[in-house]
């Protein structure tokens, strides 16, 4: 890993077309501004790790009725659908 | 015979699809869904096939051509969570094509083995499809305001 030091209004270049500017140094936290391509994605890395894990908890191998999965779901929305519905 | 070539090159026009609950399924090369940026997870399913479950069910399999043994239990958003309408990011849905009315939002639906009222919806990562272009995407979310273990059972966290 190239580790840089950086104060804060400094910047870090990616290639061409990426840039990171530090923008603030604060009670510990960073604030990180990100210049980069449409095409290029940015997240902070724990939405993409949350994704993946509950992407593969998805994946598991359920051998699942969904006959019954979907019984259950209507019950349950027809037992919470609000009482002055005018339905 | 003329024709029978015809015929020969229509029915080749259908691909199969190996997948481990389904089986070998046909499948028309139109109605492959192609993510326009990998799943996070599942690098190597670049395409989908959605596949109803029944006529009567809400529920979807959005089953991978490219690994036989990938298949997700979807749903539509609107259908589950109708409250559900989140501000998608303008760069991830150019992606999918220009016509944005062609496009539908699905949840991905984890489901506990054994334990159904377990079960939960990606809220933080819904995948939206573009069913003119067949051109989808798993979007990300502000993980602030958004579940991606949404219990789907306890209305009182919507």
């Amino acid at each position: 890993m190239l580790v840089l030091a950086r104060r804060s209004g400094e910047a870090v270049a990616i290639g061409d077309n990426i840039k990171i500017q530090v923008l603030e140094i604060k009670n510990g936290q960073v604030k990180l501004g990100i210049e980069a391509p449409e095409e290029v994605a940015v997240h902070r890395e724990e939405v993409y790790q949350r994704i993946l894990e509950a992407n593969r908890r998805a994946a598991g191998g359920h051998d699942i009725d969904l006959e019954e999965l979907a019984s259950e779901l209507r019950r349950w929305e027809g037992e919470s659908k609000p009482q002055d519905s005018t339905e | 015979m003329a024709e029978a070539a015809m015929q020969l090159e229509e029915s080749s026009a259908t691909m199969i699809v190996k997948s481990s609950r389904f089986g070998a399924m046909e499948v028309d090369p139109d109605r492959v869904i192609t993510m326009t940026s990998t799943m996070p997870g599942f690098p190597e399913s670049q395409r989908f096939v959605l596949r109803q479950h029944s006529s009567k069910s809400p529920f979807m399999w959005l089953q991978s051509v490219d690994n036989p043994q990938l298949a997700f239990v979807v749903i539509r958003a609107a259908l589950l969570v109708p409250q559900y309408q989140p501000e998608l990011p303008v760069t991830a849905l150019r992606e999918l094509g220009e016509d944005d009315s062609k496009l539908d939002m699905l949840l991905i639906l984890s489901i506990p083995k054994g334990k159904p009222e377990q079960m939960t919806a990606n809220l933080l990562g819904p995948l939206m499809i573009n069913s003119a272009t067949r051109r989808a995407k798993q979007i990300m979310l502000d993980p602030s305001k958004y579940d991606a273990s949404w219990p789907v059972f306890e209305p009182e966290q919507a």
